[in-house]
């Protein structure tokens, strides 16, 4: 059975027996580029696919997805396709007490990564020649098995990949070779093409404020303009708010429609959280280290 | 590489985060004991080192600070309990988030100073002072201008068109 028809059995089933309001996954769209599925009836559930162009992250919709919608409801129930990546947003969310563990029904898909182009182009059929190259993340990842999970689509890799054979973060340690004043040139000029647009802010599942600080336009201290300096108090602000959070799903960067390298932001963040505080984010549903108080044997300045 | 003009010395400027419990009655009590300390921090009185939310230290920044001090009460005694645990986690990822974004991360600087600490508090801002003045203005004031291709009139025309657009 492909991964396609088990996670479409499980739908249904999921579906028919009233568990879950809802099904969120992936399908084809017209123009045969993958997006996602909200599945609402068992007749619908042919509609969903699995392949190595699911690169969303479904997590996004949770919080929405399960919130009451008026006062005094019973709590929604819905399903979710999660890849290894997007299982640890759900441990954040948890940790952040956005919905509570039996209100999703995490179906974890065992995922060979996804390829490049994911979401904008037609992803050509497995087997064509020559494979699409895989997104550089997914190069990195050593994750394959959703940690969270209520069924398991897929069977575990025999053995996983060595850290030490994967390819190192060449971005990350290029950057960090550059003086300061280089830096702040390279910040400069990818920050300049911003367009306030949000799509990052939209895509990320940590990103679950009602109200966005960046977005107001009575805020004391953050504008909302597109002058450069404001621009570059979002994204720095935005990446400390992800700071021992953010789970390196990296679609903020794939859905940027101006290419600025925001995730490099992120994962600088993430390495010193775990230096600092020996976390990472996602791994179990935990506060991360800036939002609880010092302990004994934490680091202080 | 201080800035020097007409012969006059470079004299950075600091803005200077005071929690109210401890650091600010601190920097009272040197004034009262006349200690002598650069006159380079202008002094903004939070009320408790947690409140000081990385948005005012990058706003800082922006606004022309070429060095931030955040003051709060030692470990143990705060007013609030923790609000100087958070910022105890809170500024070291700051400082590695800045120097990332290209500014030196010794231009931000926490520490602990308590109400009877006048002397601790005078030596702390002397300290933080010769170190910006050596490390001269702040890079994000002027750096819009310097790197080719991202010149002022992009970033100017942003900012018109923001204006108009933005604010009532």
């Amino acid at each position: 059975m492909t991964h396609a028809a088990a996670i479409r059995g499980k739908a249904r089933e999921l579906l028919q027996t009233g568990q879950v309001e809802c099904v969120l996954g992936y399908e084809t769209g017209s123009r045969g580029r993958v997006r996602p599925a909200f599945i609402y009836r068992p007749e619908e559930v042919e509609r969903l696919v699995w392949n190595q162009a699911c690169t969303h992250n479904l997590t996004t919709y949770l919080p929405a997805k399960l919130r009451p919608t008026k006062p005094g409801q019973t709590p929604r129930h819905v399903a979710v396709v999660v890849k290894a990546c997007d299982s640890r947003a759900i441990n954040v969310l948890l940790a952040e007490n956005q919905f509570t563990r039996d209100q999703v029904h995490v179906i974890g898909v065992v995922c060979d990564g996804i390829v490049e182009g994911a979401g904008f182009e037609r992803i050509p059929e497995s087997g064509a020649a020559p494979p699409p190259a895989l997104q550089r993340r997914c190069q990195r990842c050593d994750d394959r098995v959703p940690l969270v999970y209520d069924t398991r689509i897929g069977e575990p890799p025999a053995e996983h990949p060595l850290a030490e054979n994967l390819p190192g973060d060449a971005e990350l340690d290029r950057l960090e070779a550059m003086t300061p004043a280089e830096r702040a040139g390279f910040w400069l000029a990818q920050f300049d093409r911003c367009l306030r647009c949000y799509a990052c802010r939209q895509a990320c599942p940590m990103c679950n404020c009602p109200t966005c600080l960046y977005e107001r336009d009575d805020s004391l201290w953050v504008g909302m303009g597109i002058g450069s300096s404001e621009k570059r108090t979002f994204h720095l602000g935005r990446a400390y708010h992800l700071a021992g959070r953010c789970i390196g799903c990296d679609e903020c960067e794939r859905v940027c429609p101006m290419n600025i390298p925001i995730s490099l932001l992120n994962r600088k963040l993430a390495k010193e959280i775990e230096l600092a505080f020996g976390y990472r984010a996602g791994l179990a549903p935990v506060p991360g280290p800036l939002v609880t108080v010092l302990e004994s044997g934490e680091v202080k300045p | 590489m201080p800035v020097q003009s007409g012969g006059e010395r470079y004299e950075p400027r600091i803005l200077g985060f005071l929690c109210t419990w401890c650091s600010y009655t601190g920097a009272d009590l040197a004034g009262i004991a006349r200690l002598k300390y650069p006159s380079n921090m202008r002094a903004v009185r939070v009320p408790c080192s947690g409140r000081v939310a990385p948005e005012l230290v990058m706003r800082a920044f922006d606004q022309g600070a070429d060095g931030v001090l955040v003051l709060g009460c030692h470990i143990g005694e705060c007013h609030y309990d923790n609000g100087n645990h958070r910022a105890a986690k809170r500024m070291p990822t700051l400082r590695a988030l800045i120097e990332f974004a290209g500014l030196e991360p010794e231009r931000l600087r926490l520490d602990w100073v308590s109400a009877s600490e006048g002397e601790r508090f005078a030596r702390i801002v002397q300290e933080f002072t010769e170190t910006v003045r050596l490390l001269g203005p702040c890079a994000w004031r002027s750096r819009a201008a310097a790197i080719p291709g991202v010149g002022l009139e992009t970033t100017q025309a942003g900012r018109s068109m923001s204006e108009a657009g933005g604010r009532p």
